[in-house]
């Protein structure tokens, strides 16, 4: 077991997975990382140097991700509501922000767009 | 007639034709004294239920039919971590079902350039398939799983091959002790490139070189290897270091008995527990303990295997190196960028692994890449093959070089304008300046009618094919297999025929 950012990956574990585990970390951030590194992309959680494991973690714990950017997006859905903008008003009222239509297919919106909106 | 519907409920009367038959007798069902909500007589009311009697309907319970679900089988385990690759990758190299060839001669230094032995089939040395298997000079699915033992057909190409081992090693009429042979083996699919490698790695373990095998090339640009950068290159060029490791163990594992032999013969700085008395075989071993150290300890083996003599002080036990067989399979993989990433995310081109570049490079520097001579053998693949415009152009280029055509005329093959040729490949295949070619172009066609015979009955004799092996059969199966193309007449040789699929002729 290996730990990244605080979190326990098993050592078996493809390492651009284990990243992508991270809010904020997809596809795009996770093969850059990879790159800046030198660490080839089906690299395994277990093959990597203490050296590689701590400066992923330096380099994680810079970034806005998890717990920070949830509470970024919060604030600019926060925002909106307070401002009194449409789109704050379709986040509050659950219904979709973009434009859809809602006379069908609106789950997501239904699910997620709330008063106290969790990510 | 009066309508049996009740005008004010909407509730449909009995009607006095009721049949009172389908009514329970009343002694056993107790009528009910007052009407519900209805004016029809009490006699016909609705009996009243039992309360036992009702069907438990439970409560909230849905209506709908239901199936019964599917009882969740119990999954196998996953198979262990490496247990599918190693299935994949296994060669069977041994059928004891298929019979004993008698009289098959065994590859060795005296048949393998024996031109009365053309186009029959020389099985290679049962004590030398662990060398081989180490090399990793069988692949998968070439079929050596359907004979008793391994053997090859000795072919024109691999006559002349067994000729130019003979001649580097210093041996026989024309000897040229010390030359070094570089070529590029290409030809269609199944035209027994890798085999031929196969053949050339066999030699070289008869005569004793130092084989050197990249087995896959893609497997050094696919990105499944780890990779550093090197410090101070500019432009940064990268060291694999477990490749090099793997490298060093296929190496020592195939070529023990003669790396024992062979003493440390120069100074290595950058290997300080490398002591002075130790063998190329401890020089080699270092790497593969320690993958860190790979690149150095493969530096300093190749300048001890290129070595002409040895460092002053250090000329007590110096032995003449062997000559050298280098093979690389899959060359196309080192002609594109890999899949590796600089820190940039720029691709990473080929060229610029160390490990590669190293390889490559021996196909320049003339004589001098390999001082004690040797042989490169560098083949093209087609199955798993990139598709690379610039490599096609560059070997056209050289078969048009090899054809007399000069590079300024105008038949001369050229990339085409926009196509974006990679300007690094076309390098690597430039014309040299020197009057001798860098290296020639081996293409493999098929077969010839007679080396197809004797490859056939070698099938006959194994007990895989019932058919009498004549002229016209043969040169029946020559065409069939588009002119001897090897692969192509194994698939018709490994097909059994059996008597129900002979169709009786109807007139």
């Amino acid at each position: 077991m290996v730990f990244i950012l605080g979190v326990n990956f098993p050592e078996r574990n493809l390492l651009k997975k284990s990243l992508e585990t991270f809010f904020g970390v997809g596809g795009h951030t996770s093969s850059r990382l990879l790159a800046r590194f030198n660490i080839h992309p089906t690299c395994r959680v277990g093959e990597l140097a203490n050296k590689q494991v701590l400066d992923l973690t330096a380099v994680l714990s810079d970034m806005k991700i998890e717990n920070d950017l949830r509470r970024e997006v919060l604030n600019d859905i926060k925002r909106l509501k307070e401002t009194g903008t449409y789109r704050g008003r379709r986040h509050a009222l659950g219904l979709p922000v973009r434009g859809q239509r809602t006379r069908t297919q609106i789950k997501t919106p239904v699910k997620l767009n709330r008063m106290e909106r969790r990510l | 007639m009066a309508s049996s519907w009740c005008w004010s409920c909407l509730s449909r009367l009995r009607a006095p034709s009721t049949p009172r038959a389908i009514l329970p007798p009343q002694s056993i069902t107790p009528r009910l004294t007052t009407a519900s909500f209805h004016s029809s007589a009490v006699q016909y009311a609705n009996p009243t239920k039992k309360k036992g009697a009702l069907v438990a309907v439970k409560y909230r319970q849905g209506q709908t039919l239901r199936r019964k679900k599917k009882k969740t089988t119990e999954r196998a385990r996953p198979p262990a971590v490496g247990e599918r690759k190693a299935l994949r990758k296994r060669i069977v190299l041994s059928n004891p079902n298929a019979l004993e060839v008698e009289g098959m001669q065994d590859l060795s230094s005296e048949t393998m350039i024996d031109a009365r032995l053309r186009g029959s089939v020389l099985g290679l040395p049962v004590p030398m398939l662990d060398q081989l298997r180490a090399v990793q000079a069988f692949k998968p699915k070439q079929g050596w799983s359907i004979f008793r033992r391994p053997a090859t057909v000795l072919r024109r190409d691999t006559l002349e091959m067994a000729r130019l081992f003979e001649k580097i090693s210093g041996e026989g009429d024309a000897a040229e002790k010390g030359k070094v042979v570089k070529k590029i083996i290409t030809g269609l699919k199944g035209s027994g490139k890798t085999v031929h490698l196969l053949q050339a790695m066999a030699m070289g373990f008869l005569k004793k070189w130092v084989v050197v095998t990249v087995p896959d090339a893609r497997e050094l640009v696919s990105g499944d290897t780890s990779y550093s950068p090197i410090e101070g290159t500019n432009p940064p060029q990268y060291v694999q270091p477990n490749a090099v490791s793997a490298l060093l163990m296929r190496t020592v594992e195939a070529n023990r008995q003669v790396l024992s032999g062979l003493k440390v013969s120069q100074k290595h700085t950058g290997l300080p527990s490398l002591k002075p008395s130790s063998t190329l075989e401890d020089l080699a071993k270092l790497g593969f303990q320690d993958a860190a150290v790979a690149w150095p300890v493969f530096q300093a083996l190749w300048t001890e295997l290129t070595a002409t003599a040895a460092a002053p002080g250090m000329e007590k036990d110096f032995k003449a190196r062997p000559p050298m067989l280098v093979t690389v399979d899959g060359i196309a993989h080192w002609m594109k960028e890999s899949a590796y990433r600089a820190s940039d995310f720029t691709p990473v081109h080929a060229h610029d692994l160390v490990f590669v570049k190293h390889f490559l490079s021996l196909l320049q520097n003339g004589q001098a890449s390999l001082k004690n001579g040797g042989m490169v053998l560098y083949a093209t693949s087609t199955s798993n093959n990139p598709s690379i415009y610039t490599l096609e152009v560059a070997l056209d280029q050289l078969a048009a070089r090899q054809a007399g055509t000069s590079p300024s005329s105008p038949e001369y093959p050229s990339p085409e304008a926009y196509s974006g040729a990679d300007a690094r490949v076309l390098d690597l295949f430039k014309p040299t300046t020197g009057k001798e070619p860098q290296f020639e172009l081996q293409t493999l066609g098929g077969l010839t009618r007679d080396e197809a015979r004797g490859y056939l009955e070698y099938f006959a004799r194994s007990g895989l094919l019932r058919e009498e092996v004549n002229e016209t059969w043969v040169g029946e199966k020559w065409s069939l297999s588009g002119g001897g193309i090897i692969g192509e007449l194994e698939k018709l040789g490994r097909h059994v025929r059996t008597a129900a699929q002979t169709t009786p002729v109807l007139n």
